[in-house]
């Protein structure tokens, strides 16, 4: 449990960051929380000769409105979400899904650009960020891109980031109308990873009729993803069981299922469209 | 742990097959192999950096083939170490023709120890999946390469690419499904 030996720099600024993983393209890895890098590098697992440790920048933890959207700084950690009272009037699905990661000091240190930009495959963010279709700011050499969360999640510990690019902030729109949400986990029981996580983001229309529904689902394949099939057998529907209940069934549609230890392919496939349906009821019995 | 898939290469049959048995091409294709060396007929002894995203270790190992029957069939015996743990498998490599496409059919037992197997189970399966999807696009590129033109270049984005440029065509053809 002891790391190979690195060297370890620490930025005052972003750019200053930037500039230091363009010199180290190959050797370099970003350090925010340091609750997934750190222990796979006790491990040995990760040896990364350096580490640029982004957490003693400044104003890179905050949580602000801006321009009808919320916007959470890369080192605001799981806890501060999980606190924000303004979070839990306008998006409650954020204080909900941090409120399930980990152990307290995990939510303590870790932080929710690290958790993104890490893209554990059983990651309890990306499912919430897929959910609120959330964009996710990069800054890299060439200067900052927005990429939408739909494209963020390529592959098992791999994203849409470059070698040389940093994430700095994640932007939401603030949602609006008859809203419903919820974040529903099965956590392994020594890790506290989603064995399978259900973010559902839905509204009512008047009547009580499904209008729009978004739902990430993370744990059960090589990465988080849009539960497509389900938010279309949602839309326009009534949100009563059978329909909640038809609608889940789709939850692992074109998905390859993986398996492991703990859960094989098929039970983590059943257990997927059972929290689906109970995070779509969750979300319509909130939405007043 | 079992290892299975399918993998359609838009390429030959018989191109398909002699680029999978060929030292060369593999250590081309082969996600992170630094090293690939004929021990004997057939055997090969291989240093691999593999890995996902920033988990990675080196492992240094055996490769063996078995029961070649060209062009259809042959058995992959594999074991290693390294620092992250050991790993020691075997399993049958299927090659099937349909319309000029090669369908290749895997499936094998792998046994994976060590550190990567007690805190890394949980991904094993799918950073299985990853590498084989790198690889067998890998080999479709080579397969169509002709014999005179220089070898192509594989890397992460060539490979992306090459999967979503295969995918599209499926996808145009109606072969598979878009995704949902």
């Amino acid at each position: 449990m002891i790391p190979a030996q690195f060297d370890y720099l620490t930025p005052a600024t972003l750019a200053e960051a930037v500039s230091l993983l363009g010199q180290h393209p190959d050797d370099a890895k970003i350090l925010a929380g340091g609750h997934s890098l750190i222990p796979a590098m006790k491990l040995r697992l990760a040896t990364p000769q350096i580490l640029i440790d982004i957490g003693r920048i400044k104003d890179l933890a905050y949580i602000r409105e801006d321009g009808g959207q919320i916007r959470i700084g890369a080192t605001t950690t799981h806890f501060q979400i999980e606190a924000s009272d303004r979070l839990r009037e306008i998006c409650p699905l954020l204080p909900e899904c941090a409120a399930q990661i980990g152990d307290v000091q995990v939510r303590n240190k870790g932080t929710i650009g690290g958790s993104i930009a890490h893209s554990d495959p059983a990651g309890d963010w990306p499912a919430a960020i897929i959910a609120l279709g959330a964009e996710i700011v990069a800054v890299g050499g060439g200067g900052e891109r927005v990429i939408k969360a739909d494209d963020f999640f390529v592959d098992m510990l791999t994203t849409a980031l470059d070698q040389g690019e940093i994430l700095r902030e994640i932007r939401i729109n603030i949602p609006s109308g008859r809203l419903g949400q919820a974040y529903l986990k099965v956590p392994q029981p020594a890790s506290g990873f989603a064995v399978v996580g259900v973010a559902v983001n839905l509204t009512r229309d008047q009547s009580g009729k499904c209008n729009s529904a978004s739902i990430g689902i993370t744990g059960v394949a090589s990465k988080a993803y849009r539960a497509r099939a389900v938010e279309q057998a949602l839309t326009g529907s009534a949100l009563d069981d059978e329909a909640t209940a038809a609608a889940a069934t789709h939850a692992t549609d074109g998905v390859s299922v993986n398996g492991d230890l703990y859960a094989s392919d098929a039970y983590r496939r059943h257990l997927a469209q059972v929290y689906t349906r109970r995070a779509i009821e969750a979300a319509a019995s909130r939405a007043k | 742990m079992k290892v299975e898939g399918t993998h359609e290469l838009h390429a030959s049959r018989d191109r398909v097959f002699t680029a999978l048995i060929d030292p060369a091409v593999l250590q081309r294709c082969i996600p992170g192999c630094e090293r690939l060396e004929k021990t004997g007929e057939n055997a090969y002894s291989t240093t691999l950096r593999a890995g996902v995203g920033s988990i990675k270790g080196v492992f240094t190992g055996n490769v063996r083939l078995e029961d070649v029957q060209p062009p259809s069939h042959f058995r992959l015996i594999v074991d290693g170490k390294g620092q992250p743990g050991f790993l020691k498998g075997a399993g049958d490599i299927n090659l099937d023709e349909r319309d000029g496409v090669t369908v290749i059919t895997y499936n094998g037992e792998v046994q994976v120890g060590g550190t990567i197997a007690s805190v890394g189970q949980r991904m094993l399966q799918g950073a299985v999946k990853m590498m084989a999807s790198q690889f067998f696009t890998a080999i479709e590129a080579e397969a169509k390469t002709e014999a005179h033109e220089p070898p192509p270049k594989h890397g992460f984005f060539r490979t992306t690419l090459r999967w979503l440029s295969g995918w599209l065509r499926r996808v145009l053809k109606g072969t598979v499904q878009p995704l949902k």
